[in-house]
C-alpha cells in the first residue's frame, strides 16, 4: 500500500496544486494585510510583501470599540460553547449508553434541531428578546449560540462516547466506582480529544454568527454588545475600497480560529470522523 | 402654562437673534431658562445621527450644551450607517431604545405613518418652526401634523480636482453639459483613470437629472402612485446619466457608498465626483485649494441640471421615555447657533435667514443648484421603495450593463408600483 | 452494569461502524435489580437540560415564527406592538407568487450543484490524502484546514478581494493567461458569474470537511479487502465501487445529507457576496426570507417564507431520517 510514497509523483503534484487552491485565499488575505497600499493597488499583483507594513493593522485596531467587541466575541463564544458541552455530554451519555423509552424520539429531535435554519428565525428571536427586555446584552447571544451548537455537540459526543469501550467503564465499576465516578475517571479522560474537536466546531459557529447579533444589538459606542462579525462587516462598508485595512481586519477576525484549528488539527480531524458523520 | 409662555419668549429671542444675524448667544439664553433645574440624574438621551451628517464640532457642542442645560442627563450619540437603515429604525422605534433620531426626508412620511414618531405640532413654535423654510418643512408634515423638524438639506454638486484639470489643460468650470463632456474627454486624454467617479447606482443624481427636466420617477394615477421609468423624460435623463457614467471606471452595480466615493477621490486619479459637502476631502488628504466645486451643468448655460434635494429631519420617538428631554434636545440642536454651524459646513439650514452663513465654496455651488431641485413624492409608501434592494438602483445597474431600457423600465415600474401600493 | 449490557464491540472510531452508538440491549428483559427506579429515571434526568434548552430556545422561536407567519406584521404593527391576524394569506400569497417558485427552483438547483461538487471533490481529495506520503499529507492537510477554519464573513471578504474587478488577482491571472477580456471583469455583474463565485466559495470551504472524513474513513478499511479485490483484477474504479463505497456507505449518506442541509440554508456566503443581487437573481430561500422579511420589513411574510423553507428542508430530509431510524432499530 505504500507504492505512492516515492515511486510515482503525480499524487504529489496534484497535492501541491490543491494546496495552492485551498491555501491561497488565506495566504492572500494575510499577505495583503501586510502590504503597503501601492503594492495592493498595482496592476501587477505583488505576491510576497517585501515592504511589509503594519499600518493596516493599526487602522483596524483603532476602529472604535474594537477591543470591546473582541472581548464580547470571546466571552460569548466561550460561555456558549462551554455550556453546550456540559449539557450535551449529559445527553450524549444517556443516548449512547442507555436504552430507554423515547430515545429514538430524542435522536429525531436532535437531528431536526441540527437543521434548524436560524438565519430565517431571526425575526422571531428578535421579538422574543425584545419583549423580554434583553436587547443590547450579551446574555441572549450566549443562550441562543449555546442552542445553535447544542444539537451538533450532542450528535458528535454521542459518537465519541459510544466509541469508548464499555469494558473500561465496567471494570471501573467492578473496582467499586459508582457510575458517575466511572464516567468522570475513565470515560471522561478518553473523551477529551472529542470534546476539543467538538468545541472547535461550536467555537466556529458562535464566533461566526452574524444575522442575529446584527438585529439584536444595535447600540454602538462604549458598552456595546456587538461582536466582531458586526465590526468586520461595518469595517467593510467604511473601508470598502481600502483592501489592506479590510484584509487586516479579516485576518484579525480569522486568526483565533485558524490557530485553534492548526493546533488541534489531528484531534479535530479524527474527532469529526468519530462523531459527526457516523449517521 | 408656564412652559408655553417661556416658549413664546424663546421664539421672540430667537427672532431677535436671527435679525442680528446669528449672534449665537440668543438661543442659549432663551433655552437655558426653559426647564426646572436638575432632576435629570441618571437619565440618558439616545440620539441617532447618520454617518456624515453632523460635524464633530456640532456633536461636541450640542452634547456640552445639552448636558449643562439638563444637569445629570447624558447624551448618547450613536452614528448609524445608511445601508439597511430602514430596518434599524423600525426595530429601534418599536423598542423605545432611541429617543431622538435623524430621519431622511424621503422616509419621514413613512415613519410618521407607522405611529413611531411623536407628534410635535404643539412644540413647533417653541422649536422655532415659524421661521422654517416651508419647502424644507414639507417632508416633516403628514396630514397636517408635524412629526419631525427639518434639520438640514443638501444637494450634490460636482467636486473636482483642480490640479488634474489644470494638467489636462482645462480652465474654468463648464457651463453646459456638452462643455462638461469635453472636459471629461480632455481628462481622459490626459490619462486620468476616472475623469469622473460615478458608480452606476447613484440614483440621487439620476433623480436630479430627471426632476430638472420636469419628469417624475413616480407619478400619481388616480388615487394611487405608479412607477414612471417608462416615461420619455426618464429615458432621456437616463441617457445623460449613462453618458456621464461612461467616463467612470466605477462599478456599474454599486452605489456611491460602497465603497465610499469620498475615500477614492483623494487618491488623485479621480477628476471629479458628484457629491455632498461632507464628502469633499479633508485638508490632510488634499489641500483645500486643490478642490473646486460647481453645479452639475444643464443642457443650456442658463440653468444647471436638476438636483435631488436630500435632507434630514430630526424626530422624537413615540416610545421614548424621555420625551421632554428629547424636545429640549431638539431645541438646542435646532437653535440658530447649531443650525448656523450646519450652514457653515455647507448644508442648507432650515431657515433662509441663515443661508448667509453658507459661505463655503461648496455651498456657493450648491445653493444656486438647489433652486432647480426636487424630492421624492411625500407619501408614506415612498419609504418602501428605498428598502434594500432598491428597485431604482437595480434598474440602473441592469440598464447600464447593457439591458434593454424599455423592458427593464417596465419591469421595475411594476416593482415600484407594487411597493408604492404596499400597506403599512 | 445495571441498565444495559452490551455485546463487546471494540470499535475503532471511524465511519465504518454502521453506527457507533446504542450499545444498550433491549433483549435483556427484566432488568437485574440494582438501583432500579433511579436508573430508570437516570436517562431522563440526563436529557432534561438538553430537552429544556431545545424546548425554550428552539421550539419557542419556531412556534413563534409560525404564529408570526399568520399575522399582518409590517412596520406599523411592529412599532406599535399590534397583532393583526390574517390567517394563511401570507402563505397563499407566497405559494401563488412567481418569485417564490423561481427562488425555490433556484435554491434546489444551487444546492444540487454545490452538493455534487462538494461530495465528488471531497471524495477525490480524501482518496488522494490516503495515497500521499505522510509529509505531503500533512502539508495538504494544513492547506485544507486553513480553508476549512476560515470564518464565513472573512471567507466572503477575501473572495470579494480575489475577484475584485480592478485589482483582483483572479482577473490579473486570467488576463495573463491570455484571456484579455477578463482583465477588469465584474464578477458580480450577472447571475451566472455571481453564482460562480458563490459556489466556488462554498465548495472551497466545504471540501476539507468531506475530504478529512473520507480519509479517516479510508484508514479504517482493512488492507485485506483491497488486496482481495486487486487479486480479482479490479481496477481503481472497481475497487472504489466494490470495496470503498460499500464500506463507507454510512459516511457518504451522512455527509451528503449534512451538506444538503448546510448548503440549502447557507445565508452568510450568499448574502455577503452580493446581497442576492444583481437584480435579486442570486437570492436563495434564506436570503429571500431575509430580504422580504427584514429588508422590506414585512415580518409576517418573512416568517411565512421561513416556515416554507423549513418544510422544504424537512421534506428533503425524510429519506435520511428513515435510514437513521432504521439503523437505530437494527441495533
Amino acid at each position: 500500500m505504500r507504492r505512492s510514497l516515492f515511486g510515482r509523483s503525480w499524487p504529489n503534484v496534484i497535492a501541491l496544486v490543491l494546496l495552492v487552491f485551498f491555501a491561497f485565499p488565506v495566504y492572500w488575505m494575510v499577505s495583503t494585510s501586510f502590504k503597503p497600499n501601492k503594492d495592493i493597488i498595482s496592476k501587477t499583483p505583488v505576491f510576497i510583501p517585501f515592504h511589509a507594513t503594519l499600518e493596516h493593522f493599526s487602522t483596524a485596531f483603532k476602529a472604535p470599540q474594537f477591543w470591546e467587541m473582541a472581548g464580547n466575541s470571546l466571552l460569548v463564544t466561550v460561555i456558549a460553547v462551554g455550556a453546550s458541552l456540559v449539557i450535551a455530554t449529559l445527553a450524549a451519555f444517556a443516548v449512547a449508553r442507555m436504552r430507554f423509552r423515547g430515545r429514538k424520539a430524542f435522536i429525531l429531535v436532535i437531528m431536526l434541531a441540527q437543521m434548524a435554519p436560524w438565519e430565517v428565525m431571526v425575526i422571531s428571536v428578535y421579538l422574543i428578546v425584545r419583549d423580554n427586555n434583553m436587547l443590547n446584552s450579551l446574555v441572549p447571544l450566549m443562550i441562543f449560540y449555546m442552542m445553535m451548537v447544542l444539537p451538533f455537540t450532542v450528535w458528535t459526543l454521542r459518537g465519541f462516547i459510544a466509541a469508548v469501550p464499555k469494558e473500561l467503564e465496567e471494570s471501573a465499576m467492578v473496582d467499586g466506582c459508582t457510575r458517575p465516578q466511572a464516567f468522570v475517571r475513565v470515560v471522561f479522560p478518553l473523551l477529551v480529544p472529542g470534546l476539543m474537536s467538538t468545541s472547535l466546531f461550536g467555537f466556529i459557529t458562535a464566533w461566526n454568527e452574524f444575522p442575529l447579533v446584527l438585529v439584536l444589538n444595535k447600540a454602538t459606542g462604549p458598552g456595546t454588545a456587538q461582536t466582531l462579525p458586526v465590526w468586520l462587516s461595518s469595517f467593510q462598508t467604511n473601508f470598502g475600497d481600502d483592501w489592506g485595512a479590510t484584509m487586516a481586519a479579516s485576518t484579525v477576525f480569522a486568526l483565533p480560529i485558524l490557530v485553534l484549528f492548526l493546533f488541534f488539527q489531528r484531534k479535530a480531524v479524527g474527532g469529526q470522523t468519530a462523531g459527526a458523520v457516523k449517521g | 402654562m408656564k412652559r408655553q409662555l417661556i416658549a413664546a419668549v424663546g421664539v421672540a429671542a430667537m427672532v431677535v437673534g436671527v435679525a442680528a444675524c446669528s449672534s449665537s448667544k440668543s438661543s442659549d439664553t432663551a433655552s437655558s431658562s426653559s426647564s426646572k433645574p436638575a432632576n435629570y440624574n441618571g437619565k440618558t438621551l439616545t440620539a441617532w445621527f447618520m454617518d456624515g451628517s453632523a460635524p464633530q464640532a456640532w456633536q461636541d457642542g450640542v452634547k456640552a450644551d445639552f448636558e449643562s442645560q439638563f444637569p445629570g442627563a447624558k447624551l448618547n450619540i450613536q452614528i448609524q450607517k445608511w445601508d439597511g437603515i430602514g430596518q434599524k429604525i423600525t426595530t429601534a422605534l418599536s423598542e423605545g431604545s432611541v429617543d431622538v433620531l435623524e430621519v431622511g426626508n424621503t422616509q419621514t412620511a413613512g415613519y410618521a405613518a407607522t405611529g413611531g414618531l411623536l407628534d410635535i405640532t404643539k412644540d413647533k413654535a417653541d422649536l422655532g418652526g415659524s421661521d422654517w423654510a416651508s419647502n424644507l418643512n414639507a417632508s416633516s408634515v403628514l396630514d397636517g401634523k408635524q412629526y419631525a423638524a427639518p434639520w438640514y438639506f443638501a444637494n450634490r454638486v460636482v467636486i473636482y480636482n483642480k490640479g488634474l484639470w489644470t494638467k489636462a489643460g482645462i480652465s474654468g468650470a463648464p457651463k453646459t453639459l456638452d462643455e462638461f463632456y469635453q472636459d471629461l474627454d480632455k481628462l481622459k486624454a490626459a490619462g486620468v483613470g476616472n475623469p469622473i467617479y460615478l458608480p452606476g447606482q447613484e440614483w440621487y443624481t439620476y433623480f436630479g437629472l430627471l426632476a430638472g427636466t420636469g419628469g417624475q420617477i413616480a407619478k400619481q394615477s388616480g388615487s394611487s402612485w405608479v412607477g414612471n421609468l417608462e416615461s420619455p423624460e426618464a429615458k432621456a435623463a437616463f441617457q445623460t446619466y449613462q453618458k456621464l457614467q461612461s467616463y467612470s471606471a466605477a462599478p456599474k452595480d454599486k452605489d456611491e457608498a460602497t465603497p465610499q466615493q469620498m475615500t477614492i477621490f483623494p487618491k488623485g486619479d479621480v477628476g471629479a465626483m458628484i457629491g455632498l459637502g461632507w464628502e469633499a476631502p479633508a485638508p490632510k488628504d488634499m489641500p483645500a485649494d486643490n478642490v473646486g466645486y460647481f453645479p452639475l451643468p444643464g443642457l443650456t448655460a442658463d440653468k444647471p441640471s436638476g438636483v435631488f434635494l436630500g435632507g434630514s429631519n430630526l424626530a422624537v420617538a413615540q416610545a421614548s421615555k424621555n420625551q421632554d428631554l428629547a424636545k429640549g434636545f431638539l431645541k438646542i440642536a435646532l437653535s440658530d447657533k447649531y443650525e448656523g454651524m450646519m450652514a457653515a459646513a455647507g448644508l442648507v439650514p432650515n431657515k433662509t435667514s441663515l443661508n448667509a452663513l453658507a459661505t463655503s465654496d461648496y455651498a456657493k455651488a450648491a445653493i444656486p443648484a438647489s433652486t432647480n431641485g426636487a424630492t421624492t413624492p411625500n407619501i408614506p409608501a415612498w419609504a418602501n421603495v428605498e428598502n434594500t434592494p432598491n428597485p431604482i438602483k437595480d434598474f440602473m445597474a441592469a440598464a447600464l450593463q447593457g439591458g434593454d431600457y424599455d423592458s427593464l423600465a417596465k419591469k421595475y415600474d411594476d416593482e415600484i408600483t407594487k411597493r408604492l401600493a404596499q400597506k403599512n | 452494569m445495571a441498565v444495559q449490557s452490551d455485546p463487546v464491540r471494540a470499535q475503532a472510531p471511524g465511519p465504518s461502524n454502521t453506527d457507533g452508538a446504542v450499545p444498550g440491549d433491549s433483549l435483556s428483559g427484566p432488568r437485574r435489580s440494582g438501583p432500579g427506579l433511579l436508573s430508570r429515571f437516570a436517562p431522563y434526568a440526563l436529557l432534561a437540560p438538553a430537552m429544556l434548552a431545545t424546548l425554550t430556545l428552539l421550539l419557542w422561536p419556531l412556534v413563534n415564527t409560525f404564529v408570526l407567519s399568520l399575522q399582518n406584521l409590517n412596520k406599523r404593527q411592529l412599532i406599535q406592538h399590534l397583532t393583526e391576524w390574517t390567517g394563511f394569506s401570507n402563505y397563499t400569497d407566497q405559494l401563488t407568487s412567481a418569485d417564490f417558485w423561481h427562488t425555490t427552483e433556484r435554491s434546489v438547483v444551487f444546492t444540487a450543484i454545490n452538493v455534487v461538487l462538494i461530495m465528488v471533490g471531497g471524495t477525490l481529495v480524501g482518496l488522494l490524502l490516503n495515497r500521499l506520503g505522510s509529509k505531503m499529507r500533512l502539508t495538504l492537510g494544513v492547506g485544507l484546514i486553513l480553508a476549512w477554519a476560515m470564518p464565513f464573513v472573512a471567507q466572503s471578504t477575501v473572495y470579494l478581494w480575489l475577484f475584485d474587478s480592478r485589482y483582483g488577482v483572479v482577473n490579473w491571472g486570467l488576463d495573463k493567461l491570455g484571456w484579455h477580456s477578463m482583465a477588469t471583469y465584474n464578477w458580480t455583474g450577472n447571475q451566472a458569474s455571481t453564482f460562480f463565485v458563490i459556489i466556488l466559495l462554498i465548495v472551497w470551504g466545504s471540501i476539507p470537511f468531506v475530504a478529512f472524513n473520507m480519509y479517516a474513513g479510508l484508514t479504517t478499511i482493512p488492507t485485506e479487502l483491497y488486496e482481495a479485490a486487486r487479486m480479482d483484477g479490479a481496477g481503481a474504479f472497481k475497487i472504489f465501487s466494490s470495496v470503498i463505497y460499500p464500506s463507507l456507505k454510512p459516511f457518504f449518506l451522512g455527509t451528503t445529507f449534512l451538506e444538503i442541509i448546510w448548503v440549502f440554508k447557507s445565508f452568510t456566503q450568499v448574502y455577503t457576496i452580493d446581497g442576492g443581487g444583481p437584480e435579486r437573481s442570486t437570492e436563495t430561500m434564506p436570503v429571500y426570507s431575509f430580504v422580504e422579511g427584514i429588508g422590506n420589513q414585512h415580518f409576517g411574510v418573512g416568517s411565512a417564507i421561513a416556515i416554507l423553507t423549513m418544510v422544504m428542508l424537512a421534506l428533503a430530509m425524510v429519506p435520511y431520517f428513515r435510514v437513521i431510524l432504521k439503523q437505530e432499530d437494527e441495533l
